[in-house]
């Protein structure tokens, strides 16, 4: 070992030295949650994250009103693009009680319980939102993850069914259609584990709000012998638009928002109501700890429960909407939109449709890992 | 005087150095620690945990074993596409050289994503594209080219051409050409003075390139993520799901360190058969 | 017959070269052609009709602005910064003889050799452990400018190697100190080099997707905007915004090879040589 090799070697002892010193200091206090402490009128500045193109842009969007009408900056960021991704960026903020200057932020369901349970977000100070207490939607008051909603408000609602081109495969509908060999490399799944895989089981008759680990695990199966015979295409985000539009897939489990956008420049796309019950989930408001000017934040919530507000923020995501009170205005405004089974789904349309299914702590690992080994091939 | 001659390497390479050090060296040292901790975001513990490699290369081999193969064979597919395309802009292009230069960098100014976005809109089964493949017997009447590890390997060539065709292009650039005339004063044919002097000498910008080309390829995982299917996901792919959607970071972290070591072996083995001096640049004047 | 085979021949190289450039260009014109259309939903998948419109809102998306916007100032930041140090190094590495040269030649090639993600993910634990400011256009500017320097100096380096010293010898025996000398011979002839990392570095800055992904923070980039927009429908200003940064670009590169070509009339005075050491050792020998 000459004397090169050995300072090579003292400098490197050195700089682990260093890093694992640095990573001791990385720990920190877990936050407790707590509740939101509303100071006087609201004022101020505040930061939103949200997912992207969720909110109806421009000088004349939603944001720009509500700055005009409040007198509060909004800074409003798009950049949630997935709820674990999300997870992941935040998590180490928020357990020592810091929300990277967030005041609010927009999560589906079942991240919203996660950080509930590891105390990651405030509960709310419910007078300061008097709107959503009065317009929320009855289906979305009391959903099993947040049962008084001391916590979450809808941002909005959604369904994961089957989105079909009706010109090349006319007689999808169901679940169990897609595994059809007739549609052998034309059908696109969802990456998303929560939506792909509990549609799954209900082709095989589970129920996904009492699914067992075994129950994902079977579904999962399922999916990967699909994988290997060639029958799916590919597992997409949001691309499925995409190879529908231009035929590359004929059928696919999509979200019925992006339907009525394809619908819009393509009348051979549609989304259809699958046989055994669509995935009926939401996107959540959440105020996590350590939120600046949470005062803000709740009247930003307040807002958009405002229902000719939100008819504007509707109009342009499509999505199902959690504020009672839009479909009036749409009547008179939209009349095609305010029939819509997808932004108004009416309790028939929706009848076997079930609340996005949870994995406890225990089931979540090995199912996620189980899943993932079946997208990386 | 002699002194002062003495350190002033060391000032021009400080801030460089330092640089380099605290953010390159460090982070890596840490997340070596990184990978021998268990468990995922919100619960990791230190414990000397091994297996995260083992595992890697137990559960991942088939995903290491394509990536390698694909930017294999893009990087030998932009070998062949570059070198032409330098030799061009080198020697054949006179007034027009910067202009063609600007051609090849100009695309990297419209996004990475775009790009191969566009290349999705292209390779669609419906695409004119597609159809002269068809047409041309290269793919199956029903087949298809996207979501198929052929889509990847287009990819993978289109985004990393550039990185092959200006090293080449630098090297043949330095060559002088009354060499050339020599051979050929010496009877050799175009062809013997091509293969005999100047592929010799452009051998230092060929080995910079198929660097510069294989080893970012290896690691990418954004071509296969949009042009490829499941069966066609590379190390890249697992490494991004096991941070962002398994926020899986010690078995992520052991991963990557399996890769960068992987990539060094064969990128080792490489420069031994190519000769050192092409890439280290020992010569000092 | 055999005269168009011959011609053939003779322009082989040069019709595979142009075909590569075409080849090059075609996703260029994909993004171009979808720039102007007009579809009715969130989403540009298939052409619905031509419409100017787009362009002329081509700046009406405010979360796209500020991302390019963040992406250029990042960009020009990380760019001066890493040429800086970078040229430094490669004088350093090029001219010098110390101890650890191997050493610092290997923490130069080791970066380029590092596959993007690893990069961004171990920076990304790295900053959290540091905890505050927390990610944010900071860290982002670090982590750019760290896999710049790499680029920057090999760049640069090749330029140096390929410097004519008799050059700088001249200049002192002309009298030059050796500061003078660096400032009005070696700067001005390795120009080239280091104006060539600086775009190097620049491209790949403003180009960057995975280390930002890792390390941005609350900051949104241009390249990590089109990412998330990628998940919704990705608006058609994108493709116009995408369209202007090209032709800026080709504009800019075009203004500079219309000033060098001025700059070689001008200096016309020699004749056609690229070589410079017959001058050199002329005046050498006048000295």
């Amino acid at each position: 070992m000459g004397r090169r090799a050995l300072s090579a070697l003292a400098a490197a002892v050195a700089i682990l030295a260093l890093a694992v010193g640095l990573a001791a200091c990385g720990s920190g206090g877990g936050g407790e949650g707590g509740t939101v402490k509303l100071e006087g009128e609201p004022s101020g500045n505040v930061t939103i994250s949200n997912w992207p193109l969720y909110i109806d842009p421009g000088k004349n969007g939603t944001v720009k009103e509500f700055e005009k009408a409040s007198g509060i900056g909004v800074k409003y960021i798009e950049d949630v693009n997935d709820n674990a991704e999300f997870f992941g960026k935040m998590q180490p903020l928020l357990e020592q009680g810091e929300s990277g200057g967030r005041s609010l932020f927009v999560v589906t369901d079942w991240m919203a319980k996660k950080m509930d349970d590891l105390g990651y977000l405030q509960s709310l100070d419910k007078s300061a939102i008097p709107n959503v207490e009065q317009n929320l939607v009855p289906s979305l008051q009391h959903p099993g993850f947040d049962p008084n909603r001391d916590f979450s408000v809808p941002w909005q609602s959604g369904m994961g069914g089957l989105i079909v081109r009706t010109d090349l495969a006319p007689e999808v509908h169901s679940i169990c259609d897609l595994f059809d060999p007739k549609y052998k490399g034309k059908v696109d799944f969802l990456s998303e584990l929560r939506e792909t895989v509990p549609l799954v089981m209900t082709c095989e008759g589970t129920n996904p709000e009492e699914a067992s680990e075994e129950d994902w695990m079977k579904a999962i199966e399922k999916v990967k012998g699909a994988v290997g015979s060639g029958q799916i295409r590919r597992f997409t985000g949001n691309d499925y638009a995409r190879d529908l539009t231009s035929g590359d897939a004929v059928a696919a489990i999509g979200w019925s928002g992006d339907a009525v956008q394809l619908q819009a420049d393509n009348p051979n796309i549609e989304f259809r109501m699958p046989e055994q019950g669509c995935s009926l989930w939401s996107d959540n408001m959440v105020i996590p700890v350590g939120a600046p000017n949470p005062t803000a934040a709740e009247a930003w919530m307040n807002y958009v429960y405002v229902p000719q507000h939100q008819a504007k923020i509707a109009e342009y995501v499509n999505y199902v909407t959690p504020v009672e009170g839009v479909k009036r205005i749409f009547e008179k405004s939209e009349p095609e939109l305010a029939e819509s089974d997808l932004i108004f789904p009416s309790a028939e349309f929706t009848k076997n449709c079930f609340t996005q299914a949870q994995l406890n702590e225990q089931e979540e690992q090995p199912v996620t890992r189980a899943w993932n080994a079946v997208l990386n091939g | 005087m002699a002194e002062r001659r003495r350190i002033v390497p060391y000032f021009l390479l400080g801030p460089g150095t330092i640089w380099l050090l605290l953010f390159f060296v460090v982070p890596l040292f840490y997340m070596g620690y990184l990978s021998l901790e268990s468990g995922i975001v919100g619960s990791l513990s230190f414990s000397w945990n091994w297996g995260n490699y083992s595992d890697a290369l137990s559960l991942y081999d088939t995903q290491f074993a394509r990536s390698f193969l694909y930017s294999g064979v893009a990087t030998l597919i932009c070998l062949l596409v570059a070198y032409p395309l330098a030799y061009t802009i080198a020697f054949r292009a006179g007034r027009w050289r910067n202009a063609l230069l600007f051609a090849v960098v100009a695309p990297f100014f419209t996004t990475y994503l775009i790009r191969t976005l566009a290349w999705e809109t292209i390779l669609s089964d419906q695409s004119p594209v597609v159809g002269a493949l068809r047409f041309l017997g290269l793919v199956p009447e029903n087949g298809h080219v996207l979501a198929t590890g052929g889509a990847v390997i287009a990819g993978l060539v289109y985004n990393f051409l550039p990185f092959m065709i200006l090293p080449i292009y630098a090297s043949l650039e330095q060559i002088d050409e009354r060499l050339i005339e020599a051979a050929k004063d010496l009877y050799a044919s175009s062809r013997a003075a091509f293969v005999r002097v100047t592929l010799p000498l452009s051998a230092p910008g060929i080995v910079a390139g198929t660097l510069l080309t294989f080893i970012p390829a290896t690691g990418d995982y954004v071509n296969a993520q949009f042009l490829g299917s499941a069966g066609n996901q590379m190390i890249g792919n697992v490494i991004q799901s096991l941070y962002k959607s398994q926020l899986d970071y010690p078995a992520a972290a052991a991963l990557s360190f399996v890769l960068m070591a992987l990539i060094m072996v064969v990128v080792l083995i490489y420069i031994r058969f190519a000769g050192s001096e092409a890439l280290m640049g020992e010569e000092t004047l | 017959m055999k005269g168009t085979v011959r011609w053939l021949r003779e322009h082989a190289v040069n019709i595979v070269a142009g075909l590569v450039v075409v080849y090059m260009l075609i996703p260029i014109a994909v993004i171009l052609v979808f720039s102007f259309n007009d579809p009715a939903g969130k989403y540009n998948f298939t052409w619905v009709g031509f419409t100017l419109s787009h362009w002329g809102n081509a700046f009406g998306i405010p979360e796209l602005n500020s991302a390019l916007l963040t992406s250029l100032k990042l960009a020009l930041l990380a760019t001066l910064i890493s040429t800086a140090i970078g040229t430094l190094m490669a004088i350093a590495l090029v001219r010098h003889q110390f101890h650890g040269r191997r050493a610092a030649n290997l923490l130069i090639v080791v970066p380029m050799a590092t596959p993007e993600i690893v990069m961004g993910a171990s920076l990304l634990s790295f900053f959290i452990i540091l905890g505050a400011p927390g990610l944010g256009f900071q860290t982002l500017l670090i982590a750019h400018v760290m896999f710049c320097i790499s680029f920057v100096v090999v760049v640069v380096r090749s330029r140096l190697i390929g410097f004519d010293r008799n050059l700088e010898e001249a200049a002192q025996d002309l009298g030059a100190s050796a500061l003078d000398t660096f400032r009005l011979v070696t700067l001005p002839l390795i120009a080239p080099g280091i104006f060539g990392g600086a775009l190097l570095a620049f491209a790949l800055s403003i180009d960057d997707f995975v280390i930002s992904n890792f390390n941005s923070g609350t900051t949104v980039t241009f390249p990590l905007y089109i990412y998330g927009a990628a998940q919704r429908g990705i608006p058609v200003e994108v493709n116009v915004v995408a369209m202007i940064l090209f032709g800026v670009t080709v504009l800019a590169m075009g203004a500079t090879v219309w000033q060098q070509r001025r700059a070689e009339k001008a200096a016309s005075v020699r004749p056609e040589q690229e070589a410079a050491p017959p001058v050199a050792i002329g005046a050498a020998e006048a000295a």
